[in-house]
């Protein structure tokens, strides 16, 4: 089982990529997760998990969970 | 139509207004925000905006701003529709519809849902410009 992770807006093409698939590992943090993403750099950025928005990078992920890495938002 | 929408295609006011009217025999005052493409932003012409979306989220955060705004003003109904395409200048974008007995809350709930739509929908927005194309990051 793997965690989906979904890019959007100027991180998506800074990356070249809309998504990838992170493999699950025991006791993998979200921290894990955004690091593994590769996308530290382009902080600040909002995160949500199952389409919640979340601020805890250390809650522990499990397989099948969907992470969105999303710039501030610009919609209106 | 539902009361909240995320489409790519355009809208009528008017439609939105009419189903609105419909909706009760209480409404004493309609107030609405309309949001349009600009051919200048940021010193630049522009020639289109591209908007992306996160599925699903956008249109359940969309919900709640509805839930949140009926819960809290004193407004009878609301509407939401937002389009997800690329625009030119003068087209429809965002509307935002408010119905309430009075209206000094139905001025306020329709100002506090399109500052609180920047802040918390997970929709962005695209500027292709002569120069290119750049996200915009600003909640102006």
């Amino acid at each position: 089982m793997s965690i989906k992770v979904l890019f959007f807006g100027a991180i998506a093409d800074k990356l070249g990529t809309r998504s990838l698939v992170v493999p699950e590992q025991k006791n993998m943090r979200l921290s894990d997760v955004l690091q593994q993403a590769g996308c530290e750099s382009y902080r600040p950025f909002l995160v949500a998990v199952n389409q919640e928005q979340v601020n805890d990078e250390q809650q522990f992920m499990h397989a099948g969970d969907e992470v969105a890495i999303m710039p501030p938002f610009s919609g209106g | 139509m539902d009361a909240v929408r995320i489409q790519e295609e355009d809208f009528s006011i008017e439609a939105e207004v009419d189903a609105l009217r419909a909706s009760s025999k209480r409404i004493g005052g309609i107030a609405t925000f309309l949001g349009c493409a600009r051919d200048f932003s940021e010193g630049r012409d522009v020639s289109s905006i591209a908007f992306e979306q996160y599925a699903g989220m956008a249109e359940a955060a969309l919900q709640s701003l509805r839930a949140e705004a009926l819960a809290t003003f004193d407004i009878i109904e609301v509407r939401i529709i937002h389009r997800i395409t690329t625009v030119y200048a003068g087209d429809q974008i965002v509307l935002i519809v408010v119905a309430a007995e009075h209206r000094g809350p139905a001025f306020k709930a329709c100002e506090w849902i399109i500052d609180t739509l920047k802040q918390r929908v997970p929709i962005w927005k695209k500027e292709l410009t002569p120069e290119g194309d750049s996200w915009v990051t600003q909640h102006p």
